[in-house]
């Protein structure tokens, strides 16, 4: 019986060892597996399906700028990005990825419609919030976020989309940032977060997520 | 509450440096650098937050929860192989109520090596991962010397086929669970296979502490084979149906290691079933969920012969899961409450006892069937997935049933004898029970530090309000719940 329940289990075994599915697979290593397999199998568990995250820990991707997550995926793969967030789950999932896995995951997120996200927060803030991202603050040198990110704070080919994204989220980053050399790939942010308070960011990072809304 | 166990400076000082000790030690033997981690680590390569809520095993994150519903397919193929080991101090509050408090608290207040496991897990196809833990046990069995002996045996064990269709119209994860202990397939906390403190002491360090604390359960036990098929809806629905029968021919790998006269045998196929509701919101999630199991299990695991020697377990639960996840906090409230029905064998229910009522009449009949009622509450606070705490209560009632009386008045004197040589059948069992009434309840607090992601220190206190039906001489001899108040000190390494 002992050696039966062997013969079944090498058999079991290489039967299973041959069989992929690619259509619906998530396994990292593969480079056949299509981006928007790994993007629906794997990426959606914490970012949403449509790049919209349930939970603030992570950021919506919808719409995100096409060269910036490919960035990101590089320097996650890289770990020349090691915020906690970034290591401690983005290291090991990038570590794979094939160069055409990394711009299809990018293209299939930066097509999704932006993320609407409810207005929270008080007027007052969203004022404050709105004043630094148009204006800066000019007293401290701060400039003005709508300079590099947009009017709309949509992003471009190096800064990324910011209007839609959790508070939660952009407090934490701008906090890397500023205290941090964390995320050195980004070296003007250092600078910019650097006068910042923990109020004007609280201010701008809730004005962010109620951006798309307004 | 037991004041005296946390006054006295002679007992806890030496507890504490010997702890602290210890902690330098592994902080200093630990290799820096290393990259060897746990298997699912290695597979997906993330850190172990990401899928534990705050970084305290087992409970799962919602993304934790997906990983193992998918079949733990995410990631790629690695060496599929960690282990982990604990080693732990536990103090009972009063050992001198005893007959024999060498053998009653044989490893108390005494650091030990108390169990280690060997995990193999991951994943094997796109649609086929595992998880199988085997768990050496030291002190599994004493010889006629005293001497212990360590015993490996499998412990959990979940093989899973799963698949998933995700769209924009539907999210539908579905699959099979080859597994050897109902619920453990289940990806929530609250099921009856987790809801439980981690790790717990064995019984020869501690009789009382939480692990032996009443659980919400199911009749059938571990060890035992079942397939069960599951559907996750939307995110929301949650479904499973499975069957168990005994683990024997090829599916003696379900309970490798159990000797055959420990083995659990069942008659036929035992239904198992769960639904569950969940939602996630923001930094929120919630789950509200039923589940059940019907079992029949032999008297005598070596005699399978006679249907009549069927003990017949009805087990109904409802459970509830709240987390709130959201860097550096990780909050969690769980609420389980179970209905368990016993009915036993015809030979062993409606039987005659000793003892007889203060009158001299001869007490009730045991009975020939039990209804108890379990139910189980914890809230857990971890800061930075580093410093955690949690306060858990438990309360088991149920009927009244002779059969548990392990002290009562004699026929001839009416009174209780403590001396269990001159005055069988009553004996001074430290866990005995003088009412019939199988009522415990009490309190579990605990405090943890993981200082590495590997490594987790902690401390239990768990205080009795009442112990087998009653809060004072709970025994029959004079021994009170408090009497087992229990400190429990561990050191915890996964790797």
């Amino acid at each position: 019986m002992k050696y039966a329940t062997l013969g079944l289990l090498a058999a079991a075994g290489m039967f299973a060892a041959g069989c992929t599915n690619l259509e619906r697979s998530r396994d990292l290593a593969n480079p056949k597996v299509s981006a928007t397999t790994l993007a629906q199998q794997v990426c959606s568990n914490c970012h949403g399906l449509t790049g919209v995250a349930t939970s603030p820990n992570f950021p919506n991707l919808a719409a995100q700028s096409e060269p910036y997550i490919v960035a990101q995926l590089g320097v996650f793969k890289s770990h020349d990005r090691h915020d906690p967030e970034g290591f401690e789950y983005m290291w090991g999932l990038s570590r794979s990825l094939t160069e055409q896995q990394i711009n299809g995951l990018a293209a299939y997120f930066a097509a999704q419609p932006p993320a609407r996200q409810e207005i929270e927060g008080d007027r007052a803030r969203l004022a404050a919030g709105k004043a630094i991202f148009e204006s800066g603050v000019a007293a401290k040198g701060v400039p003005a976020c709508a300079s590099c990110h947009g009017a709309q704070g949509q992003g471009n080919a190096t800064e990324p989309r910011l209007a839609g994204q959790h508070v939660d989220y952009l407090v934490k980053q701008l906090i890397v940032f500023q205290r941090t050399d964390e995320r050195s790939e980004d070296t003007i942010m250092k600078v910019v977060a650097h006068e910042l308070t923990r109020d004007n960011i609280e201010d701008v990072a809730t004005y962010l997520q109620a951006m798309p809304g307004l | 509450m037991d004041r005296t166990l946390f006054s006295s400076d002679r007992v806890m000082a030496p507890v504490l440096s010997a702890l602290l000790g210890l902690t330098v030690l592994l902080l200093a033997l630990w290799p820096v650098g290393a990259q060897a981690i746990p298997a699912f680590n290695r597979q997906t390569g993330q850190n172990c937050v990401a899928c534990h809520a705050g970084g305290q095993f087992p409970e799962l994150t919602p993304y934790g929860r997906l990983f193992k519903l998918t079949g733990y397919t995410i990631g790629e193929r690695t060496v599929p192989i960690s282990a982990m080991a604990v080693a732990s101090l536990s103090r009972v509050a009063n050992t001198s109520k005893s007959d024999d408090p060498g053998a009653d608290f044989q490893k108390n207040n005494k650091p030990i090596f108390a169990t280690a496991s060997l995990l193999l897990g991951g994943k094997v196809t796109d649609n086929i991962g595992a998880f199988a833990q085997v768990t050496y046990d030291p002190y599994a069995t004493q010889a006629a010397d005293g001497s212990f002996h360590g015993h490996t045996a499998a412990d959990n064990i979940d093989i899973r086929y799963a698949d998933r269709f995700i769209g924009e119209q539907r999210d539908l994860i579905f699959g099979f669970s080859a597994n050897n202990n109902p619920s453990v397939s289940d990806p929530w906390n609250t099921a009856a296979a987790w809801m439980q403190y981690v790790p717990v002491p064995g019984p020869t360090s501690s009789r009382f502490i939480d692990g032996n604390a009443p659980y919400p359960g199911f009749g059938a036990g571990g060890n035992i084979a079942g397939l069960t098929g599951y559907a996750f809806w939307n995110k929301t629905i949650y479904a499973e149906l499975g069957g168990y029968v005994t683990s024997k021919g090829p599916l003696r790998i379900f309970s490798a290691g159990v000797a055959n006269a420990n083995n659990t045998k069942l008659s036929g196929v035992n239904p198992y079933w769960r639904l569950a509701y969940n939602r996630e919101w923001g930094a929120h999630s919630l789950m509200v969920g039923t589940s059940g199991m019907v079992a029949r299990v032999y008297d005598d695991p070596l005699d399978t012969s006679n249907p009549a020697s069927l003990h017949r377990f009805t087990d109904l639960a409802v459970d509830a899961q709240y987390q709130y996840l959201l860097d550096p906090h990780s909050v969690t409230a769980q609420l389980v409450v179970t209905s368990n029905r016993h009915r036993l064998p015809a030979a062993l229910g409606n039987q005659p006892v000793a003892f007889v009522d203060a009158n001299g009449n001869a007490l009730a009949n045991t009975n020939a069937a039990n209804t108890n009622h379990v139910a189980r509450a914890k809230l857990t606070y971890v800061y930075r997935a580093r410093y955690g705490g949690s306060v858990g209560l438990f309360s088991l009632t149920g009927t009244h049933d002779t059969a548990y009386l392990t002290a009562g008045l004699e026929p001839g004197s009416l009174t209780i004898n403590p001396d269990p040589e001159s005055s069988a059948p009553s004996v001074r069992a430290v866990d005995g029970n003088r009412t019939g009434n199988p009522a415990t309840n009490g309190v579990t607090l605990e405090a943890f530090w993981t200082p590495l992601q590997y490594l987790r220190i902690g401390a239990q206190y768990t205080a009795y309000g009442r112990f087998n039906g009653a809060s004072k001489n709970y025994d029959g001899f004079g021994r009170n719940a408090s009497d087992n108040n229990t400190l429990f000190i561990y050191t915890w390494l996964a790797y």
